[in-house]
């Protein structure tokens, strides 16, 4: 496979725009990014360096002012509303600071969500939410509410619920700035098997330079533009 | 086909606040108790007035006094000249349905000293036979120094019923009137009158007239009636259908149906608006929560249908309350108006009445809190 096939992520002349009040605001400008498929690549950045604007336009709930983001083929800036969330629910899995689980299911019911918007049979999604929380070692609090686990457990959950539907894509916005050293070592260790042991490409925005070491790649965002790509 | 939330989301988001469970539940509870409160009401007016008039009965009215028994004078040789002028009119055993009847608005007292004002209708014998659906229940027809009581005058006097017994004595002005019988006339207003002789209450209303004559036909024509009172211009009669003149009644008794729908729809509107203030509160806490679920994948439709769910849940729930509080405490009791006293009727339009207006409240009460919590965009919402 050349090089050429192997970029699971291809943005170019990425802009983003939006008002604030009177302002015209740029957080994003001319950006051009490939994300090799397996790439486990961190983005840091001050505040407003577009870090999170980057997340959200390269797993689709943004879209660009101007310019292109193609996955696997797909021309997702160019998607409408409903044709982002069927795109999202197949190919991207999220992965927040504050784990958004939902408080009133339970761990298996959270992870469960995603499969929800495909018909698979019962006993089936079963067997890959089971999976995926063995995965994250969680099979002992499948059936705990979000209330009843700690920190590190939430987004344990929450990483289930990104990779149980199997999307080539997961995108992780600092998802171990809520947790303490250990929890958060236990999640980086998480994610980085789950990029070079599952394959899965995965992108990080981080604060913290000990997550980023976790990271195959790390890019650093300034003002909207990408000044450093470090290998 | 849009992929929807699981049921189960929609039912555990019923328990995160009870408090607000409770308000929407009391809420919707309320207005539905209410609405089917003012719906018996009207119908039970309604049904009540409908069945008091007898299609085969004209009233003899003194003219101009269409609209009311109780303002109307007529002389009291009409019912005799009436009954010889009118061909076609009912006679049993050779009597004929000719019913001569002052109807009185008075001040009596009651057993235990209650004093109270009621109907009063002088009557005849011949009054059963132009109002067949009453049945002495218990007891006589009144003669003189008697009274007859309907069944549910207690009701009106505002004494039990143990105390309008055979026997009893009722004083009016300075006469005192022993209770003969008690008689029934199922659904119509007559159930709660007072009948007693028509030469008592001529004597004790002070009177020289009769209030109407009761014609009841078989085989006649109101037309035929209607030329009497025109051949018979002396005794200045009008006549008028009883059905057609409780129909009047009916109509004339619409601004209390209006004010009681505006006050159950006034009520329903602060139900609403609670209901929404909690529900604004209730899912602007769910803005990031919601966002999520749309970054997985769902549908804003699939949420907007999930706080349906959860709004229409919430409320049926509350209507289910006010139908049982309203069948519980409201069914069959007995209200007084100055026509008659009528029955809350609980049918099943009644029912489906509350219920239309239960699921109304949860439908409007849902929307607008649902557009707001749906309306930031993605990014901003999961920010939030």
């Amino acid at each position: 496979m050349n090089r050429q096939n192997d970029v699971l992520i291809r943005c170019h002349g990425v802009t983003k725009q939006y008002r604030k009040g009177n302002n015209l605001v740029t957080p994003l400008e001319s950006l051009d990014l490939d994300v090799p498929r397996g790439d486990f690549l961190a983005l840091m950045g001050p505040s407003g360096s577009g870090k999170t604007t980057l997340l959200n336009l390269l797993s689709g709930i943004d879209q660009p002012t101007s310019g292109s983001i193609e996955m696997d083929g797909v021309k997702v800036h160019a998607l409408n509303r409903r044709e982002l969330a069927a795109w999202r629910a197949h190919h991207v899995g999220y992965i927040f600071q504050l784990y958004h689980l939902v408080p009133v299911l339970t761990a298996f019911e959270n992870v469960e969500l995603p499969l929800l918007l495909d018909d698979m049979p019962r006993r089936e999604r079963q067997e890959r939410v089971e999976a995926a929380l063995s995965l994250v070692g969680l099979s002992d609090r499948m059936h705990h509410f979000p209330r009843e686990l700690s920190g590190g457990q939430e987004q344990r959950v929450a990483i289930a619920r990104a990779l149980v539907a199997d999307p080539p894509l997961l995108v992780a916005d600092e998802p171990t700035g809520d947790l303490d050293r250990q929890a958060a070592d236990a999640i980086l260790g998480l994610l980085h098997e789950l990029a070079n042991g599952q394959g899965k490409t995965i992108v990080m925005v981080t604060h913290d330079p000990k997550a980023a070491e976790a990271a195959a790649r790390l890019l650093h965002l300034e003002k909207g533009r990408l000044l450093e790509a470090v290998s | 086909m849009m992929k929807l939330l699981p049921f189960s989301y929609a039912v555990r988001n019923l328990y995160r606040d009870r408090t607000r469970l409770l308000q929407t539940l009391g809420g919707g509870a309320l207005v539905v108790f209410l609405v089917m409160g003012a719906y018996a009401l009207n119908d039970g007016m309604r049904e009540t007035l409908r069945a008091s008039g007898s299609p085969d009965n004209i009233i003899l009215l003194g003219a101009g006094s269409e609209e009311s028994m109780q303002r109307s004078e007529v002389s009291e040789q009409a019912a005799g000249i009436a009954e010889a002028g009118v061909a076609g009119v009912y006679a049993r055993l050779g009597t004929r349905a000719v019913s001569p009847e002052i109807i009185h608005m008075a001040q009596l007292r009651m057993p235990g000293g209650v004093e109270a004002r009621g109907l009063v209708r002088g009557v005849t014998p011949r009054a059963l036979l132009v109002h067949d659906d009453v049945a002495v229940l218990q007891g006589d027809v009144p003669g003189p120094g008697e009274v007859m009581v309907g069944r549910l005058a207690w009701k009106r006097f505002g004494v039990p019923p143990a105390d309008l017994v055979p026997g009893a004595r009722i004083g009016f002005d300075d006469a005192e009137l022993t209770v003969a019988g008690i008689f029934t006339a199922p659904g119509t207003v007559l159930e709660s009158e007072i009948w007693m002789d028509i030469n008592d209450l001529r004597t004790l209303a002070q009177r020289d007239t009769v209030s109407a004559v009761v014609l009841r036909l078989d085989g006649g024509e109101p037309e035929d009636v209607e030329l009497f009172t025109r051949q018979r211009l002396d005794l200045e009669l009008s006549a008028i259908g009883e059905k057609e003149y409780y129909d009047k009644l009916a109509s004339f008794y619409a601004p209390v149906r209006t004010m009681t729908w505006i006050t159950a729809a006034l009520i329903a509107a602060a139900a609403v608006f609670g209901g929404l203030n909690t529900l604004y509160a209730a899912f602007a806490a769910r803005v990031r929560e919601t966002a999520t679920l749309q970054a997985i994948g769902f549908r804003p439709a699939a949420v907007f249908f999930s706080f349906m769910q959860e709004s229409l849940m919430t409320s049926l729930l509350g209507a289910l309350i006010g139908a049982i509080a309203a069948v519980v405490l409201l069914a069959d009791r007995i209200v007084y108006l100055s026509a008659g006293t009528f029955r809350l009727s609980f049918g099943p339009e009644t029912l489906f009445a509350g219920m239309a207006a239960g699921i109304l409240l949860g439908v409007i009460g849902s929307i607008p809190p649902s557009i707001r919590c749906l309306k930031p965009s993605l990014p901003q919402a999961l920010r939030d």
